[in-house]
Order: C-alpha cells, then sequence, then structure tokens
C-alpha cells in the first residue's frame, strides 16, 4: 500500500535506456514520459480515444494516457524518439514522402501505431490497415495518405 | 530550378515525424500550471466562492475569481475589426472570469499550482454558490426574447440586418412556381488535434506569450489594449500549431486569465485545455435558412427569399461577427439570380461561443444555395447539373458584379462545368447508381457547386533576406499551422530566386521577427502572402543584379541571371554565394526587401461528387468523394490535393456524424464518445483533379487558394448523395442513421 502523498520507484526503460524515477502513483504514463523529456509523445483527448499518445509497452502499442506509470514499472518503453536509429525509420520517411501528415500533432500516435501494426501483420491490405488504425485520429489529412505511407512502409524491409 | 506547379516534399516534416515538434504544452519554461472552476450551470449569478480549502491544497499558489482579475483589464475582446464593422453588432466584451456564468464550463476562478495534479485536486476544492437564472439554449427559443442571456443588452439579437437586392416582389409575382427551401446546419466543434494552450511570462513590464493562435500580432494587439501594456513589450510566439481550421483566432476568457493572473504573480503561467476544454472553447456553424425560391419552368431562377438565423453561442468571439454579415453575399454564389431578400438574425443563447471553422460562411451559404439548386431541380424535374449550368454566370458577364456588389473576378464557369463533369465521370455514375439500385444495392450519387470568395487582404507583410552566405531567409506574416504553406512559400521563392529549395528557410509567427502580420486564414496564405514574398525576392534579386554589375564592372543592363549565375553579356560570370558576399564586402550593403502587399478577394470554384452507400441500418458511408476545382494556378498539387482531402473528410463528418449535442440543461458532451470526428474507417477514396487551364486571380502568384474549398461544398454533395440513394428529401446536416433508416421505412411504405 501507498500513503496518500508518497512515492513510487519506477524502474522503466525508455528507448533502451534506463529510467529510475520516484512518481507518485496516480501519474500517468504520458506525463511522465513527457516530463522526462519525450514530448514527441502527445495528448490529444484524454480519453484513450484519439491515439496520440500511442507508444509501445513491451513492444505492444498503448495509449499512454491511460496507463499510470507505475503500470511501467519493470518495461521497456519505446516511444517516436526511439524508433528512428539515428536516422528516420521507413515509416517516418514514409509518411513525409507521401504527404501523410500536415499540422503533425497526430503523427507521432499515428506513426507508432503503424509500427506496431506492421510488427503483428507485415504486409497489411488497405482494409486492415483501416482497421488497425482506426483508434488513431487525424483531423487533417482525410487518412487517404497515411494509409498510403503505411503501405509503402511496409514493402520497405530494413 | 523549376518548382512552381510540381510536388516539392514539405520542407520541415522531419521535426513532425522524428517527434520533434514542438507545440505549446511541449515548451520548456519553467511556469506555474492553471486550471479553471467552470460553471455548472448555463446561467447562473454567483453569490460567493470560497477557495480556503483550496489554497491550503499542497502545491497551489494562488486562485483568482473574476473580481481579482476583471479590473485589471482596460477593454475585452470584441469582434475582429478588420472585417466586422462593430456597429452593425450588439454585444458585451468578454471578462477574463466570469461573475454570471452565460454556459456550462465558463470559467469562473483560475487555480495556480506548481504541477497540473495539485490543480486538479484543488479545482475540486473550490467552492462557488451559485444562483441558478433562467438559461436559454436553443437560438429558435432565444428568439422570443422570453429569458434574456444579458440583461444589459435588452434583447438575444446580437445583429440583424436585410440584405435585399433587385425587386423581390415582382419576381415572386412573375414566377412559374414558388418553392419552398430549408436549409439547416448543426452546431459543429472544430477540434484540432492539438488542445489550445498559452504560457505567458510577464517579466521587468515585459510580456512574452507562447500561443496556440493563427493570429500572432492580432493576439499582440489585443493582449496589448486589454492590459495597457506597450505593444513593443509584448512578444508572441507561435509554436507549432496543431491545427486551427479558423477556431484558433480568437481570444478565450482562459487566455485572459493566464496572461492575467501571470502579470499579477510576475510568474510564468502556463495552460493546455484538455479535449474536453477545448471543446467548449470553440464550437461552429449553427444556423438555419427558411425561405422561398421563385423559379420559371425553364428552371431560370428568378429570386430568393428566406430568413437566417444564427447561433452565437454565449458571447461574440472574434470571429463569428463573419457569418451573419457574409453568408447572405455569398448566398447567389455562381449563379445569375438576382431578386434577393435575406433578413439575416444572430442571437445569443447560453451555450459555448461560436467561432468561424473552415470555410466561415461559405460552407452555409453554400449549403443554402446548393439546397435551393438540388431542391429546384427536383420540383421541376430537372437534371441537377442541367439546371445549374442554366442559372451559371456566363463567362462573358465576368468580372461579374453580384446582386450584393461582391466582383467575382475571372472565371469561366459553364466550360469549367463540362470539364469536371467529364472528369468525374458525372454520367457514368449516375447510370452506375441507378444499376446498382435496381440490382437491391442502397447507393447514390451527389453532386454540388461552389464558388468560394478567399484570399481576403487587406494585406500580408513579406520579407526576403539573402545573407552573406548566400542563405535565404523568407519572413512572412502568414501563419501556416499544418496546410504547408511554408513548402509553398518555398518554392515560389526558390522559383522567383532561381535558387536551391534547400537554400531557403521560411520563418513566421513571431511577434518580435516578423515585423507585421495578419495570418494564416480564410484560403490566403499561398496568394496574399506568397505574393508578397514572391514581389520580394524580385526586389532582392535587383539589387544582387547591381551588385554582379559591380563585379563585372559593367552596367546592370549587361548582367542576365538566370540559375545561381550572373552572366555578362560577353560571357563572363559570377555567383550566387560571390555576389552575395560582395553585397556585403562593399558600398551600399545589404540584401534585404520587405513588403507590405495589399490585396482583395479573388473567387476560386469547383464541382464536387460525392459516391455514398447505406446500409440496411440506415448507416450511411461516403465511399467515394471526387472533386474538381479552379483553384488558379497551383503551386504544390501535392498540397492542394492534401487540403481536398482533409475538407473532405471534415465535409463527410458534417454531413453524417458531427453534431455538437447539447442537452435542455445546457451541458455539451465534450468528449469524442459524443461528438463523432471521423477515423480512417469512415474516411473515403479521394480523386481530386484541378482546372487544365485555371482562370488566374490577380495575385502575383496567380493563385487562388485551396484551403476550404471540399468542406465548402462537401457536405452538399454528400446530403444529396444520400437523397439519391434513399429518395427522399433531406435538408440538414448531419443526416444521422435513425434519420435514414426512418425515411427508407417511409419509402417502403
Amino acid at each position: 500500500m501507498v500513503n496518500p502523498g508518497e512515492k513510487v520507484k519506477v524502474r522503466v526503460k525508455i528507448n533502451g535506456v534506463e529510467y529510475e524515477e520516484n512518481v507518485s502513483p496516480r501519474k500517468l504514463l504520458v506525463h511522465f514520459l513527457r516530463d522526462l523529456g519525450f514530448t514527441g509523445t502527445k495528448v490529444g483527448c484524454d480519453t484513450s480515444t484519439c491515439g496520440a499518445c500511442t507508444v509501445l509497452l513491451n513492444g505492444k502499442s498503448v495509449k499512454s494516457c491511460t496507463v499510470l506509470a507505475v503500470q511501467a514499472d519493470g518495461k521497456e518503453i519505446i516511444t517516436i524518439e526511439g524508433i528512428g536509429d539515428g536516422k528516420l525509420h521507413p515509416l517516418q520517411e514514409a509518411f513525409s514522402d507521401n504527404f501523410a501528415l500536415q499540422c503533425g500533432f497526430c503523427t507521432p500516435g499515428m506513426i507508432m501505431q503503424a509500427y506496431s501494426l506492421l510488427k503483428e501483420n507485415p504486409t497489411p491490405s488497405d482494409e486492415e490497415i483501416k482497421d488497425g488504425m482506426h483508434g488513431n485520429i487525424c483531423r487533417c489529412t482525410g487518412y487517404q495518405n497515411i494509409v498510403k505511407a503505411i503501405k509503402e512502409a511496409s514493402k520497405v524491409r530494413p | 530550378m523549376n518548382y512552381v506547379g510540381k510536388p516539392v516534399k514539405r520542407i520541415n516534416d522531419k521535426k513532425f515525424v522524428a517527434g520533434k515538434s514542438q507545440y505549446v504544452d511541449d515548451i520548456q519554461v519553467s511556469a506555474l500550471h492553471a486550471g479553471f472552476v467552470r460553471s455548472p450551470y448555463a446561467h447562473a449569478r454567483i453569490r460567493s466562492i470560497d477557495f480556503s480549502d483550496a489554497l491550503k491544497t499542497k502545491g497551489i499558489v494562488a486562485v483568482f475569481t473574476g473580481k481579482d482579475l476583471n479590473p485589471m483589464l482596460k477593454g475585452g475582446p470584441g469582434p475582429w475589426v478588420t472585417y466586422i464593422d462593430t456597429k452593425d453588432w450588439r454585444y458585451v466584451p468578454r471578462n477574463a472570469l466570469a461573475e454570471e456564468p452565460r454556459y456550462v464550463g465558463d470559467p469562473v476562478a483560475i487555480v495556480l499550482g506548481i504541477d497540473r495534479y495539485s490543480v486538479a485536486d484543488a479545482i475540486d476544492k473550490v467552492n462557488v454558490d451559485y444562483e441558478e437564472l433562467p438559461a436559454v439554449t436553443k437560438m429558435e427559443d432565444a428568439l422570443s426574447e422570453k429569458v434574456l442571456v444579458y440583461k444589459e443588452l435588452g434583447t438575444n439579437v446580437g445583429y440583424r440586418k436585410n440584405f435585399t437586392s433587385g425587386n423581390i416582389e415582382e419576381a415572386f409575382k412573375g414566377a412559374d412556381k414558388v418553392i419552398p427551401v430549408e436549409a439547416f446546419n448543426t452546431r459543429l466543434i472544430p477540434s484540432p488535434m492539438e488542445p489550445r494552450g498559452i504560457v505567458a511570462r510577464y517579466e521587468g513590464g515585459s510580456l512574452t506569450v507562447w500561443y496556440s493562435t493563427q493570429i500572432p500580432h492580432f493576439a499582440r494587439e489585443e493582449f496589448s489594449k486589454d492590459f495597457g501594456i506597450p505593444s513593443s513589450r509584448i512578444r508572441v510566439i507561435m509554436p507549432d500549431v496543431g491545427g486551427a481550421f479558423g477556431s484558433k483566432a480568437h481570444f478565450t476568457s482562459e487566455d485572459l486569465a493566464v496572461v492575467a493572473s501571470s502579470i499579477k504573480l510576475g510568474r510564468a503561467v502556463r495552460w493546455t485545455a484538455t479535449r474536453s476544454e477545448e471543446m467548449i472553447s470553440s464550437n461552429a456553424r449553427h444556423n438555419s435558412f427558411k425561405g422561398e425560391v421563385a423559379v420559371k419552368n425553364d428552371g431560370t431562377l428568378v429570386g430568393i427569399r428566406g430568413d437566417l438565423l444564427i447561433d452565437l453561442g454565449a458571447y461574440l468571439t472574434y470571429t463569428e461577427g463573419l457569418q451573419p454579415a457574409i453568408i447572405p453575399l455569398m448566398v447567389p454564389g455562381p449563379y445569375r439570380v438576382k431578386n434577393i431578400h435575406i433578413t439575416s438574425t444572430a442571437v445569443y443563447t447560453n451555450t459555448p461561443p461560436i467561432t468561424m471553422y473552415r470555410g466561415a460562411s461559405r460552407p452555409e451559404a453554400t449549403f443554402i444555395i446548393e439546397r435551393i439548386m438540388s431542391t429546384v431541380a427536383d420540383e421541376l424535374h430537372m437534371d441537377d447539373l442541367e439546371l445549374r449550368e442554366k442559372n451559371l454566370v456566363r463567362a462573358d458577364e465576368m468580372p461579374y458584379k453580384n446582386p450584393f456588389g461582391l466582383t467575382y473576378d475571372t472565371g469561366d464557369y459553364l466550360s469549367f462545368m463540362r470539364e469536371a463533369k467529364e472528369k468525374l465521370k458525372y454520367q457514368e455514375m449516375k447510370r452506375w447508381a441507378e444499376e446498382e439500385r435496381r440490382k437491391g444495392r442502397l447507393v447514390g450519387i451527389g453532386t454540388a457547386f461552389y464558388l468560394e470568395i478567399s484570399a481576403f487582404g487587406p494585406w500580408e507583410y513579406g520579407e526576403v533576406r539573402v545573407d552573406e552566405m548566400g542563405g535565404v531567409t523568407v519572413i512572412t506574416g502568414g501563419t501556416p499551422h499544418g496546410q504547408g504553406t511554408d513548402t509553398g512559400i518555398a518554392q515560389v521563392v526558390a522559383e522567383e530566386l532561381q535558387v536551391d529549395i534547400s537554400k531557403i528557410n521560411v520563418v513566421w509567427g513571431d511577434t518580435q521577427v516578423v515585423a507585421s502580420g495578419m495570418g494564416t486564414y480564410g484560403s490566403r496564405t499561398i496568394s496574399i502572402a506568397g505574393s508578397a514574398v514572391k514581389i520580394a525576392s524580385s526586389q532582392v534579386l535587383e539589387k544582387m543584379k547591381r551588385v554582379a554589375a559591380r563585379m563585372l564592372k559593367a552596367d546592370v543592363e549587361e548582367v542576365s541571371y538566370s540559375s545561381g549565375e550572373f552572366t555578362h553579356r560577353d560571357g563572363r560570370k559570377v555567383s550566387w554565394d560571390d555576389v552575395a558576399r560582395e553585397a556585403y564586402a562593399g558600398k551600399d550593403p545589404g540584401l534585404y526587401s520587405s513588403v507590405t502587399l495589399e490585396g482583395d478577394v479573388t473567387f476560386p470554384y469547383g464541382l464536387h461528387l460525392a459516391v455514398v452507400e447505406i446500409e440496411d441500418t440506415g448507416i450511411a458511408k461516403v465511399k467515394e468523394y471526387r472533386a474538381c476545382d479552379d483553384i488558379g494556378k497551383v503551386i504544390n498539387p501535392a498540397l492542394a490535393e492534401a487540403q481536398i482531402h482533409g475538407g473532405a473528410m471534415q465535409g463527410v463528418g458534417q454531413a453524417l456524424y458531427e453534431e455538437a449535442k447539447i442537452d435542455e440543461n445546457g451541458q455539451l458532451g465534450v468528449s469524442y464518445a459524443e461528438y463523432f470526428v471521423p477515423t480512417m474507417v469512415e474516411s473515403p477514396t479521394y480523386v481530386s483533379y484541378f482546372a487544365e487551364n485555371p482562370f488566374q486571380s490577380k495575385y502575383a502568384t496567380g493563385t487562388k487558394g485551396v484551403g476550404e474549398a471540399a468542406l465548402i461544398v462537401g457536405p452538399a454533395a454528400i446530403v444529396r448523395a444520400i437523397e439519391d440513394a434513399v429518395g427522399k428529401r433531406f435538408n440538414k446536416t448531419p443526416i444521422p442513421p435513425e434519420e435514414i433508416y426512418k425515411a427508407m421505412l417511409d419509402r417502403k411504405s
């Protein structure tokens, strides 16, 4: 049990680097990440609808606005800042090449969800992409170019 | 070095895809967090506010109410006087915090603390003793004046004006047929993905504001006016802005309260809206038109008369004043109808305030006139487009002065219509839908034509600097926030200067860097801001020619320029970089030019076609969306198409899904569980064409603008497609599944 106001130690690996932080048990993972400077992960709706906060937790995509930081204890997190390996990831390239972003606010979450989707299904059809991505909202692009980008990235073999 | 007309990749994408973008909430400034205590009533008087418990909460620094902050204001936001005549309006300027809250969610106190969690705790501990007052939440009820939103105004009517042209009585007397028409757009929520936010830092008499806005220079003016700080001491910085669609061109109470708190405490204060807070910050549309049209049996439209009613919400925002004044002017659209009488009335209600939203008055006007055209086509048993062709303004009438004095600059609507029908495969699609319906599929085709007024002046600022290394910095008063106009502007400058686009950096959105500016809205940026920098570029290039002539010891007339090289008649050359360096080494140093370009509106137009399919349950889906537009010269077809895609998606939302629902107590549905922004599953396939031989505007870029086109015309095309599928009339947006289902049942019986 944790008393009110008490903090809890959380050990996580973010983009390959270990962090040990004392956090309030009610702190959301998205705020935990953003306060550490990983501001690529955005808060868009606070209710796990829009997906702007999508990150990978032990390889699975989660909406980090609906996960507590303490739930990530002992786990590995990958954020938008961590997929590029020093250069842009094929998905990041494909988003840019296909005009798959406009204001860019949904883009990190969109790319992280697409990253997770392609890991599970490396050659998705348009319908499978739509089905796998409908938890991420974009207000600017109308989505067609995002589908195109994901499809194109799926053809790039690292 | 040809860039114009090519699908050049967006020049600033890298930071966005890499997660290095910086929106206002990403700005690392040591600041207090602000949160708001909000009225649970649509209308109330505050007897008292007790925040003693809130102040005892760990991490809380201060709590302020209207009594603390409102006296600091020397004014308060009213309408945008650049475009709105205050004489036409009855309004009360907005305060920092409400002392008589007028909608559910109206902020009554600001809580300031060291982190967002303690602020949330403290908000719950603020005790407000309210006396609930009668509220009016429906605009139709507001007209009866039984309950007043503002006692001090003595009326709920903020605006009422008659728009009259020609001879309406004669027109109706001489008509073969008079047809009643109705058009209704429900309340929407623009809902950009980045909720609005602000960081204000007041220090030593200077105010710095990081602000998710479309209009940083107007914000500087507003804060200077409201707080009495010299504008030269105010710096407004627009970081990356995560979408706006017109909704971030107004000043909220929360913004004022944050700035006031920063001044009062002498500390930086930040506020980022939650999604729910974003949803009550800016609502949109909500208007109805009821009237009748006079027609000849051959389809000639001779008169339109009716009443336009527009909801303002609880406050007159910076931008909502545009709608009641512009909608009537654009009702005639691209058609020759001359006799019009419209009474435009805008009323206050105890609901969240309404602002402009992508298209701002042209979607409303287009919905009205296109509903009229479709209804008349049905009543006269004419083809939709044949009827429109009958009424379109002829090419030999251009420039055409519309009944309310707007001058349609360039275009040939009729020959464009022929081109568009072909490209969109109108006849084929109609036949296809009929065949499919015979086979039992509920599919429909709908088209609508639009004429848009865009590229509003009165002016825009542009500056071009070539530095000693030959790098080009472009400074624009435009404020791109997702459209990609920074890339379009770079293309225009790269083409003008004949330099590689990688040499160019486009800068905007900082009042301390950009001398002046209006901003990005109304599909104006590539036209007016693009033209300003195009002219500035040519001026810089003229000076570079003079420097090159000096280097070549020649007259400037003997020097020509192309692709990075200044060449003398005799063949000697100096390079761009050498000239740039010399320009800072010799006499008359410096390579800069700034232009404040005046300009006036232009009129793009287009035909869009929607294909819908309806399930047995009444759920409709837009399968395909086809667009053909004459937007003047196209600078970047990929960016222009992207605007069509995004606008069309919002059009699908408006036509089928999006409805800001307000219950009888005035409570708005404030999450994405209640307000359905379309997801990828609802997205259609888009096909976008631009006119082969476009009619250019008078702007130096020749462009007309494309940012709003598809949301202007999309809803009308989609509603028509639903009618085609179901065989019943729908006069409103959105059309929810239950209404379609009911119509399907009615039709069967």
